[in-house]
């Protein structure tokens, strides 16, 4: 479990942002994956072959893993960007067989948000 | 000092045609060495879109494209192996009238032909093969043969059967210098010579120079068509995606990952065997693909690249033989669409050598075409 | 200072343009401006300071003295570094530069374009990948992660295992202990073997004897604080299914396992290598470090002459050396720009080239003792995932090896092995490793990944809005606004005055 030694925490302005629909509060400058690892929500993806939940590895920008969606835009590094007022995150969940091909109403959000309680691993 | 290796047939390049080529004479009994100056599959047959298309073919290749077509149907149990081709239909979309009636005066061409391959799409017809094509998107035209395979297991899968048969595949050997010697061909490389009855090139974006040591005066460019792939979607579209009048192809893999093509072309530099992108090109390309496609506004790009792929000024390959001199033989220049080609034209190309002749109508390939009597 | 952002400015076509902005990176910058050049600087984090001087201007720490002094001493050169001339771009994607001088890269979901005459790659070093049995699985990261995020958001684990070996690994279990967070064991792999060899090149450490003692003192602390240490560890495993619940090892043959829900993996660095893969400039392969490396003269000059390679990019040498590096890369340059003379130059280079002669042979003490063993770099269980992005294992590899992908481009091909979004990042050298091993050859005949634009992903719809515009002389306003749908700390780093 991560928890923070940010002492200065009170002299940041906070920001708030939701992730995997769960309202967080985060000190601005923080980076998105350090508000989902203190939010207790480690799961960035689940890997596109297996289904397997997957986290952070290296938190700076090389290894991928922590891939997640931003304001429905997915494959963005958490561990690179910093939380930005009104942010939604979500964990991403596209793997191989992911589709939106059984309906032309649903959005991408949606499907993949279906999928996720599919698979599991979903929080908040 | 090493022994001249002999064969029947020498074949230079270890492309799709070239390893087709090898696997039908192979399967023939002939004996069959392959040149390739890199490894097999490493330029355009490695990294080419993949499109197995039959669908808007010049008029002049329908017949040959129709019977590939048929045997990539055939194709993984022929060679045993996998392919990767899977038949998912490839739809062109028609953006507005003025693409409508391109498609109906085709269309009108094509039966008068006695093709019927090409099935036009209303509206209706369009979206429910494919849900997520923008609403402005008025119709189409479909192929239902056509599809993808994946490039570079295609051609290892003519190499490997072609290698079981007996054909011999020499990789890293850069041909120096042809000659014709009585009723033989010798050819060199930095360290072996080669001794052949026959002579097929299939050089890809080096089969000018080829051709000129052989004999043939060819105007054969070469460049470098860009191709960029995304990291894995939500599967949006099963069918093999292109459109009527924009520089648009794409197509969904099984793994999700969307391969985003239509032609435009970097910059090719092929002494180093590289080449550079354009990348607004590639921009258009992209506006292109989220115009006919909304969803693919969430669409992230994971590689891009180009290959080497040797072109003629009327976009049609050189298929057939040498004018200049006696067995040999030409196949290359595919002008970006030759992939879908290969299986055939590694038959057309055995059946020349082995039978002098071919069933199928070569003359609008022949390597001649450009000359004209300077009056 | 990030947050106090000023309207992104920037010319198009600049002397040198400079990616990375650590030590290397930052002392190229300040050399190549006192000189006259247009320099330009370009990074992915929101402030300058590499990974290891992250954000030594903006620690979230009350008392950032325990991460030591190492560290601290990083403020000077972020404060000469913001004095310079150089224009700084921060936290943006630089996901393209061309053999012909364009750079192209992310600034607030826009791709932005600008060439330089000169180019210096300073993207520093990355953690070498550890290949073992469930190092793949949630839990599991990189001790160079566990100090990233302390210095970049004051994050810390509990009762977390740290297992590899190399000089990073002790230093942040000291630095965890300083701060009395709980390290539940630091499991050594650093063979007995390792040390008699690096007896040989003691010789050599002595001379940089100040680093050594250093070294040391890392591990008294560690020892000291009571904390589990086991030592000269093989057989490394992640336990675990779904996410990781420890790890397990031998000692001289002896099983333990230690349970934990959070393990942190390192053995040592490696050059981050896709930019200079991707311009097309020489490598080799380099046996005392076992990393592939671009092939670099005295100036640090690569194959093109255009581009030049500092600090850890160019092969591992530690920060002080980097930012020497950095500098005489700079002095090199504008040497070719004709802004100094060759004479000059080498006068300027002779202090920063004698530092790094000397720092070469502590690093070669260094890379002796702490050489990561054979079984964690090339695995042999079957089931040990290697490319992480496709899930391709062990025997999903030598499948594709027997089927004919005998060197790492025809493997990919093959196998999707080094496809995925990390570009090969995370698999490219346990595949040189792997395929050397299989074919029996040296590394250096069996080659890396061809690398291709773009470096990072890039989304669709940015490449969609690019126009290409040619690079102006004059200087020109391109961003007047902050906002940023993507929400990445972009913005250029304010220059007082």
């Amino acid at each position: 479990m991560f928890r923070s030694l940010n002492d200065k925490q009170s002299q940041r302005s906070l920001v708030n942002l939701t992730i995997n629909g769960m309202l967080v509060t985060a000190p601005q400058g923080q980076t998105v994956w350090a508000a989902m690892a203190l939010a207790g929500e480690t799961t960035t993806r689940l890997s596109p072959v297996t289904f397997k939940a997957r986290s952070a590895y290296c938190a700076m920008g090389v290894c991928f893993e922590c891939m997640v969606e931003i304001n429905g835009m997915p494959n963005q590094q958490a561990c690179l960007f910093e939380v930005k007022e009104g942010m939604a995150v979500r964990s991403q969940k596209i793997t191989e067989q992911t589709s939106l091909l059984t309906s032309s109403e649903i959005t991408p959000s949606d499907a993949i948000s279906m999928l996720a309680e599919n698979v599991g691993g979903h929080h908040g | 000092m090493t022994a001249i290796r002999k064969s029947d047939v020498l074949v230079i390049g270890g492309g799709i045609q070239g390893s087709s080529t090898a696997y039908h004479l192979a399967q023939r009994g002939i004996s069959v060495v392959v040149l390739e100056k890199d490894t097999v599959s490493r330029h355009a047959s490695g990294v080419n879109a993949g499109g197995i298309r039959l669908l808007g073919r010049n008029i002049a290749e329908v017949e040959l494209s129709k019977a590939a077509m048929h045997m990539w149907h055939q194709l993984d149990d022929e060679l045993d192996a996998d392919t990767g081709f899977r038949a998912r239909s490839l739809i062109n979309v028609a953006a507005d009238e003025a693409d409508l009636n391109t498609l109906r005066s085709r269309e009108q061409q094509m039966h008068g032909l006695g093709y019927f391959h090409e099935v036009m799409l209303d509206q209706q017809e369009l979206r429910e093969r494919l849900p997520h094509v923008a609403d402005h998107c008025v119709g189409g035209v479909v192929s239902e043969q056509d599809g993808y395979a994946i490039p570079f297991h295609s051609t290892q899968a003519f190499r490997i059967a072609a290698e079981r048969k007996g054909a011999l595949f020499c990789e890293g050997e850069q041909v120096q210098q042809i000659r014709k010697v009585g009723d033989s061909w010798l050819v060199s490389t930095a360290t072996q010579q080669y001794q052949a009855e026959h002579l097929v090139n299939c050089a890809g974006a080096w089969a000018d120079l080829i051709s000129v040591m052989i004999g043939d005066n060819v105007p054969m460019s070469y460049s470098a068509p860009m191709l960029m792939i995304t990291a894995r979607m939500p599967h949006f579209a099963t069918p093999v995606v292109g459109a009527v009048s924009r520089p648009l192809s794409f197509k969904q893999f099984e793994n999700g990952t969307v391969l985003i093509g239509g032609g435009a072309k970097g910059f090719a530099d092929r002494a180093n065997n590289t080449t550079r992108l354009d990348y607004s090109l590639l921009a258009s390309g992209a506006h292109n693909a989220i115009e006919f496609f909304p969803i693919m506004k969430t669409a992230c790009i994971n590689r891009m690249w180009s290959g080497l792929e040797a072109y003629m000024p009327d976009n049609l390959p050189v298929i057939g033989k040498s004018v200049r001199s006696e067995n040999a033989y030409h196949a290359f220049a595919f002008s970006a669409h030759g992939f879908q080609l290969g299986p055939v034209i590694g038959q057309v190309m055995t059946d020349l050598i082995s039978e002098g002749s071919s069933r199928f109508d070569l003359d609008p390939f022949k390597i001649n075409r450009y000359e004209r009597k300077v009056l | 200072m990030a947050d106090n952002l000023t309207a992104p400015s920037f010319n198009n076509s600049y002397d040198i343009a400079i990616i990375g902005a650590g030590p290397a990176g930052m002392s190229a910058a300040i050399t190549a401006t006192k000189a006259g050049a247009r320099v330009v600087v370009l990074d992915d984090k929101p402030r300058s300071g590499g990974q290891i001087y992250r954000n030594v201007d903006a620690s979230p720490l009350a008392n950032s003295a325990v991460l030591g002094e190492d560290y601290l001493k990083g403020k000077q050169i972020t404060a000469a570094f913001k004095r310079s001339a150089a224009e700084h771009i921060c936290g943006v994607n630089v996901w393209h530069v061309g053999n012909n001088g364009e750079v192209l890269f992310s600034l607030e979901g826009e791709t932005q374009r600008l060439t330089a005459r000169q180019i210096i790659v300073a993207t520093g070093a990355m953690e070498r990948p550890f290949p073992i049995p469930g190092w793949h699985l949630p839990g599991v990261m990189s001790a160079g992660s566990a100090q990233v995020m302390l210095k970049s958001d004051g994050l810390v684990s509990d009762g977390a295992v740290f297992a590899g070996t190399g000089p990073l690994l002790y230093l942040i279990v000291a630095q965890y202990l300083r701060l009395g967070v709980k390290v539940k064991a630091l499991v050594d792999t650093t063979p007995k073997t390792n040390y008699v060899r690096s007896m040989s090149e003691i010789a050599g450490a002595l001379s940089a004897s100040a680093m050594l003692i250093k070294g040391l003192g890392l591990m008294n602390e560690i020892r000291k604080s009571g904390t589990q240490v086991y030592r000269f560890a093989d057989n490394l495993q992640v336990m675990g299914s779904d996410t990781a619940a420890g790890v397990s090892f031998c000692v001289s043959g002896n099983s333990h396992e230690i349970v934990s829900d959070h393990v942190f993996l390192h053995q040592g660095v490696i050059p981050n290598l896709n930019m200079t893969r991707a311009l097309g400039v020489q490598h080799h392969w380099c046996e005392q470090q076992l990393c592939w490396k671009p092939t670099t003269n005295s100036w640090g000059q690569s194959s093109q002459s255009f581009v030049s390679v500092a600090g850890d990019s160019s092969g591992i040498v530690g920060a002080d050396s980097a930012a020497a590096m950095g500098r005489i890369c700079a002095l090199g340059q504008l040497v070719s720009l004709g802004l100094m003379s060759e004479q000059q130059a080498v006068t300027e280079a002779a202090e920063d080239q004698r530092f790094m002669a000397r720092q070469q042979r502590f690093r070669r003490f260094i890379d002796c003792l702490y050489r990561p063993i054979d079984q964690h770099r090339k695995p042999t269980d079957e089931n040990t995932v290697v490319c992480r992005c496709e899930e391709r294992t062990v025997k999903d590899l030598k499948q594709g090896f027997a089927q004919g992908g005998r060197d790492p481009n025809q493997l990919k091909s093959q196998t999707r092995c080094g496809m995925g979004p990390c570009q090969g990042r995370m698999c490219g050298h346990t595949v040189s490793e792997l395929l050397a091993d299989w074919r029996n050859e040296p590394v250096a005949d069996v080659g890396y990944y061809r690398l291709r634009t773009p470096m990072r992903l890039v989304t669709l719809q940015e490449l969609s809005r690019f126009t290409d515009v040619a690079p102006a002389v004059t200087p020109s306003i391109i961003h007047s606004t902050k906002s940023s749908s993507s929400g990445k700390g972009s913005s250029l780093e304010e220059k007082p005055q």
